[in-house]
């Protein structure tokens, strides 16, 4: 038996261009983003390290009770919206320092311009941001991060008893990662790591609009020696260090 | 000078026994797919930071060797080597297979695969990822041209094949590009990545195309001129060695930046150097060199076939080696110092392969053999008898 190869070759060339053109065609249109965010505002956050304790976990432990971040119990594979690195140079010349690390939220994010459906995106006001409907979980974005701000959700997930209603759980098979507490920032307040420093540690983190010339965290980057993680890579990140 | 092509019996035991085998392969593949799919990524061995596994390295690998696979018809269309002329259907349909079983792989690996339609509708084009979606199915339409011509309008061969030649570099330098552009990964962050790549898919499609050709002709009671066999060897020959020569370039500059010392120490003595000196360098590079040039073993039929063999496994271990060594070094936040924390920061990551990823790059592997077994059983695309033309002397070791 055989079959009429121009038939096939035809067919199997037909589907093949529809690959190839299908995706130029939007075949739903997408929402307009429903934001309040303008670029008139540029959050940010400063981290004064000599005032973080190496032992204070306050901030962590805030961010995981405020976004619902689920733990496993497989270091490898938990879940870190943020955490606290130990830092001590190879020659032992200077001491070891911890600071918090996070999703940067950098201006040139190289996790939004690697991710192919643009789940990943940046928000007018600088906000770096996953589109959890959107995310196919190829995890590219956590290749291209330097800061290994992201995790994939390796488990099934469910909403945590006692858990904050205001943040919805993330499914499996996506990726996730800090979000400034956006909804929080929406409504005026500060991220909730930040309010839990202030509150319960000595104040080691400072959030704020430095576009704003009179905010506190403008006038202390303005006037201190503040550093940036990695500023070598060009990314522009908008955690900025003091006393590294 | 070409006989008539025609298609396969595919009546023998032998057929049915080993599309019994790719099938069951296959089967197992995708009850890896949905066992992954129904219980999470937990069920891997993949991590944090090693996010992509050997789900990954399956259909990479069969990507790139897929580009490689065209060049036999390359060679006949581009390149004007009329001898190999009668290879070209089969090179271009092997290419394609090989494609499909790569992008299975990688299309099923997604965290939620279920979403793929959304690749088609929010693009984001400074993606490579999204490039690539544009790059496969642009190659296979290039190919399927030309097959088209190749069967029905041999006019329109020399355009079509062209074009499938460039489709085909564009398409393994956006493949390379998927690791060359990320500069946060020091392991993998060259412009030098994506013309390895290119070099790498020429060694494995041809190892490829040397194996299944000599395989089909073997099985199927078909002639092959013994001269064609050491035409691609000798091709097989000139590839690895332009591996090699890209791999100590990069070696060679990186050596020369003491920036690199750190990583390229770890790449050489680290935890992944066994695969990086054992895979690629020694079986996937030098002991294909060493077999291909040794008058014995380089003028018999089954030298040639062990060096191509080699040059796949050299090909799995070098996009292996690309993937989780890429990964696993840890990220330099601060580049001098020595880092730690919870979510393991500063350590070289673990990884080892489980079932679930095996089977599910295998399952690539098999549809990719399904596919090829059906298209000679369905399609004319090797000729009876393959011959050479009397005048033409290939170099012999």
């Amino acid at each position: 038996m055989t079959m009429d190869r121009r038939t096939v070759l035809g067919v199997g060339g037909a589907a093949a261009v529809g690959v190839l053109l299908a995706p130029g065609i939007h075949l739903i249109a997408a929402p307009p983003n429903e934001t309040t965010a303008t670029g008139a505002n540029r959050w940010a956050m400063l981290v004064d390290i000599n005032l973080c304790a190496s032992e204070c976990t306050a901030c962590l432990d805030a961010c995981r009770r405020e976004n619902n971040v689920p733990l496993f119990g497989d270091p490898a594979r938990d879940i870190h919206w943020i955490r606290k690195v130990e830092v001590q140079d190879k020659d032992r010349r200077r001491p070891p320092f911890s600071i918090p690390m996070l999703c940067n939220h950098c201006e040139h994010p190289p996790c939004v311009h690697v991710c192919p459906t643009s789940a990943s995106f940046i928000r007018k006001d600088g906000i770096v941001l996953i589109d959890e409907h959107r995310c196919i979980g190829c995890r590219y974005c956590m290749i291209a991060c330097p800061y290994k701000a992201r995790s994939l959700v390796y488990f099934p997930t469910k909403f945590p008893k006692g858990g904050n209603p205001r943040v919805p759980i993330r499914a499996k098979g996506v990726v996730e990662k800090c979000t400034f507490c956006v909804h929080r920032v929406d409504d005026g307040q500060i991220p909730a790591c930040v309010e839990a420093c202030q509150q319960s540690s000595k104040g080691a983190m400072l959030f704020g609009d430095i576009n704003d010339p009179q905010s506190e965290i403008s006038q202390r980057v303005k006037t201190l020696r503040t550093e940036t993680i990695r500023a070598d890579l060009g990314l522009k990140p908008h955690v900025h260090y003091q006393g590294l | 000078m070409i006989s008539n092509y025609t298609v396969i019996e595919g009546k023998s035991f032998r057929y049915w026994i080993l599309l019994g085998i790719l099938g069951g392969v296959f089967l197992l593949g995708l009850g890896a797919f949905v066992y992954m799919e129904v219980f999470g990524h937990g069920v891997s061995n993949m991590n944090n930071q090693v996010v992509w596994g050997t789900p990954h390295i399956f259909a990479i690998a069969l990507l790139v060797m897929a580009s490689g696979a065209l060049n036999l018809a390359s060679m006949a269309t581009v390149f004007a080597a009329k001898h190999y002329k009668q290879f070209r259907r089969f090179s271009a349909f092997t290419a394609i297979v090989l494609l499909v079983g790569g992008l299975a792989v990688l299309l099923l690996d997604l965290g939620r695969p279920d979403r793929l339609l959304l690749t088609m509708i929010h693009m984001n084009f400074r993606s490579m990822f999204t490039w690539n979606v544009f790059l496969y199915s642009g190659f296979t339409v290039l190919c399927f041209l030309y097959l088209w011509s190749m069967f029905e309008h041999e006019k329109y061969v020399k355009i079509a094949g062209s074009a499938a030649f460039m489709g085909r570099l564009i398409l393994t330098t956006g493949t390379g590009s998927i690791f060359g552009v990320i500069h946060a990964r020091e392991v993998f962050h060259s412009a030098i990545t994506a013309p390895t790549f290119i070099a790498v898919s020429l060694t494995s499609g041809t190892a490829v195309c040397l194996l299944l050709l000599v395989g089909t002709f073997h099985y199927t009671g078909r002639e092959m001129d013994t001269r064609l066999v050491q035409g691609m060897r000798n091709m097989l020959t000139f590839f690895t060695m332009l591996v090699l020569y890209l791999f100590v370039v990069e070696k060679f500059t990186k050596f020369y930046s003491p920036a690199y010392y750190d990583v390229e120490n770890w790449v050489l003595s680290g935890p992944y150097s066994g695969l990086y000196w054992g895979g690629v360098i020694i079986l996937g590079l030098l002991a294909p060199l060493v077999i291909l040039f040794n008058p014995r073993s380089g003028n018999s039929t089954g030298g040639v076939l062990t060096a191509a063999a080699l040059a796949i496994v050299g090909e799995f271990a070098f996009i292996a080696h690309v993937l989780i060594a890429g990964q696993a070094y840890p990220l330099q936040l601060f580049p001098g110092h020595e880092i730690s924390s919870v979510f393991l920061d500063g350590q070289s990551a673990v990884y080892a392969p489980s079932l679930v990823e095996i089977l599910l790059g295998l399952g690539g592997v098999a549809l990719a053999g399904l596919l090829y077994l059906l298209g000679i059983r369905f399609f004319r695309l090797l000729p009876k008898v393959a011959v050479a033309p009397d005048d033409w002397h290939p170099w012999n070791p």
